[in-house]
């Protein structure tokens, strides 16, 4: 009797295990407060390579997009105007696409022209990194390169808060 | 000897089965996202008709989670 139930706990417990291994290990989502993870990826307009390095010591809105997504769409044409907002040598925001088809993303950028670096990734490898867990995902990163608010989906109304959220981080000189 | 084996086959057979599924990724959701992926193609009627069970039968509809989309927002 007691052997029996010892057996079924074992075949649990091994059952449990498994389940865990097959659908488990999920990559932990980065956090404000976190530093940002470097990435380098080519660029969706086939120009130089894009890394996150290259930006440091400026505040980065770091934006995940595709073409599927109509949110993403609609955030597009709003981030141009508000990195407008602000010098160029303070704040710049940097895409990642995440098409599977590279030719859709590039078709959307031919009509909402945009004048920040989209980066491509096809494989996933940079939200993977990320822990991105919805589309779109936004990540502010200060100048030393530290997460300090993630933003996740796009409404037309978030721009306002997300304005100040930039000038707060564009005001804070670099130690 | 010829149950325990029987019991380690019922429990082989289900973690076979459930190893051909994955999780999509949210960056993933390309092919989902395509408007021929959703549950109801014509999102009008499908509305409709929601409208016309719930009358009828005097419940709630449970529809909407799950399957295309983007899953964005």
């Amino acid at each position: 009797m007691l052997g029996r139930r010892f057996r079924s706990r074992r075949c649990a417990a091994a059952l449990a295990i498994s389940i865990r291994l097959l659908f488990g290990g999920a990559a932990s989502a980065a956090d404000a407060g976190q530093l940002a993870p470097e990435f380098k990826a080519p660029a969706l307009d086939g120009g130089k390579a894009i890394s996150l390095a290259a930006y440091r010591g400026k505040v980065v809105y770091l934006d995940f997009w595709a073409s599927w997504c109509p949110p993403c769409l609609t955030s597009l044409p709003l981030l141009e105007k508000l990195r407008k907002e602000f010098p160029s040598d303070q704040f710049q925001i940097l895409a990642v696409n995440v098409d599977q088809d590279v030719e859709k993303a590039r078709k959307f950028l031919e009509r909402t022209q945009v004048g920040y670096p989209s980066a491509t990734d096809p494989n996933g490898r940079i939200p993977e990194s990320y822990g991105i867990e919805t589309m779109p995902t936004s990540f502010l990163i200060d100048r030393s390169g530290v997460i300090r608010y993630v933003h996740h989906g796009f409404r037309k109304g978030d721009v306002a808060p997300l304005r100040e959220r930039i000038k707060q981080l564009v005001s804070v000189r670099k130690k | 000897m010829l149950r325990s084996a029987a019991s380690l086959l019922l429990l082989a057979l289900p973690l076979l089965a459930a190893s051909g599924c994955a999780a999509v990724k949210p960056w993933e959701r390309d092919v989902l996202a395509r408007p021929d992926m959703a549950w109801e193609p014509d999102s009008l009627e499908a509305k409709r008709n929601t409208h016309i069970h719930y009358s009828k039968e005097a419940s709630l509809p449970g529809g909407g989670a799950g399957g295309g989309g983007c899953g964005c927002n």
